[in-house]
């Protein structure tokens, strides 16, 4: 077996010098996320509810959420390196919570496994209407 | 079965080329010295055995939710097949967990085709230690 993967609580790097790096820190988070599934799975017994893989696609999810932030024309007195520093440094933060077990199973399936809160799941039945009442929510403006 | 469209016939091809490959490796199963053989002819001929090449392309199907019937080759790009580079990493992630190998990441940036993917699996597979039989 593959030599079991420990997740190493560096202090804050400095921060990224250019979009290149940022990329590849973000790989790296995603790298020591996907190293971390066979542990969280562990800790929190969710070999039957769902496949590392799923998992996976919920990590990939959340990230590409956020792939938006590349423009700089957008930030104009950030640079976007800080703005995905930070978003990396959130990131580290949920996922070290989460390997040391201070979060609880049911926050890991409400929030990786049935999606974006539980409440998503529960409206099968109104699929097919229209989408007014489903944006009813969401926003005035379509 | 009746299909609401004509199926191209490059699909039977695929799953018959599919069942004569497995029916091979069985056949290299049972007999040991058989399998050395082919195993060091197949390395002469290609880097990597095409079960390998096959999970590979089953991994990225799965990932770039192809259809089923999309034909990929060993020489398939993923970029071409309409993965980014996040999709790059998970499938290498996919692969990880499914070989139970660790790729590092340098090794990782130069993977962009399936047969490079597979020929690194098994670089890596036949590096592991011998005591853990895969």
């Amino acid at each position: 077996m593959a030599a079991p993967f420990t997740l190493r609580k560096i202090g804050v790097p400095p921060n990224s010098a250019n979009l290149t790096e940022a990329r590849r820190r973000v790989f790296d988070f995603f790298r020591a996320a996907c190293r971390s599934l066979p542990t969280v799975m562990d800790i929190y017994n969710l070999q039957d509810v769902v496949a590392p893989s799923q998992l996976r696609f919920a990590i990939s999810a959340q990230i590409r959420n956020n792939a938006h932030v590349t423009d700089p024309k957008a930030l104009p007195l950030i640079s976007v390196s800080l703005v995905i520093d930070l978003l990396l440094f959130k990131g580290m933060e949920e996922l070290t919570d989460i390997v040391d077990h201070a979060k609880q199973r049911h926050h890991i399936i409400g929030q990786y496994v049935v999606g974006e809160g539980l409440v998503q799941n529960t409206g099968s039945k109104d699929q097919g209407k229209s989408d007014f009442l489903k944006n009813f929510y969401t926003s005035n403006y379509v | 079965s009746k299909l609401p469209y004509n199926p191209p016939p490059r699909i039977y091809h695929a799953t018959l080329k599919r069942v004569l490959r497995k029916a091979s490796s069985f056949q290299s199963i049972s007999f040991g010295r058989f399998q050395s053989s082919k195993r060091i002819r197949l390395q002469i001929s290609c880097a990597a055995k095409p079960e390998t090449v096959q999970k590979v392309s089953d991994i990225v199907k799965e990932q770039l939710a192809l259809s089923a019937d999309t034909a990929l080759t060993a020489e398939s790009k993923f970029s071409a097949l309409g993965a980014d580079s996040l999709d790059t990493v998970e499938i290498v992630m996919a692969l990880e967990e499914k070989f139970d190998i660790s790729v590092e990441e340098t090794e990782a940036q130069n993977i962009t085709t399936i047969q490079e993917a597979a020929d690194l699996i098994e670089d890596l597979v036949q590096k592991k230690p011998t005591a853990q039989a895969s």
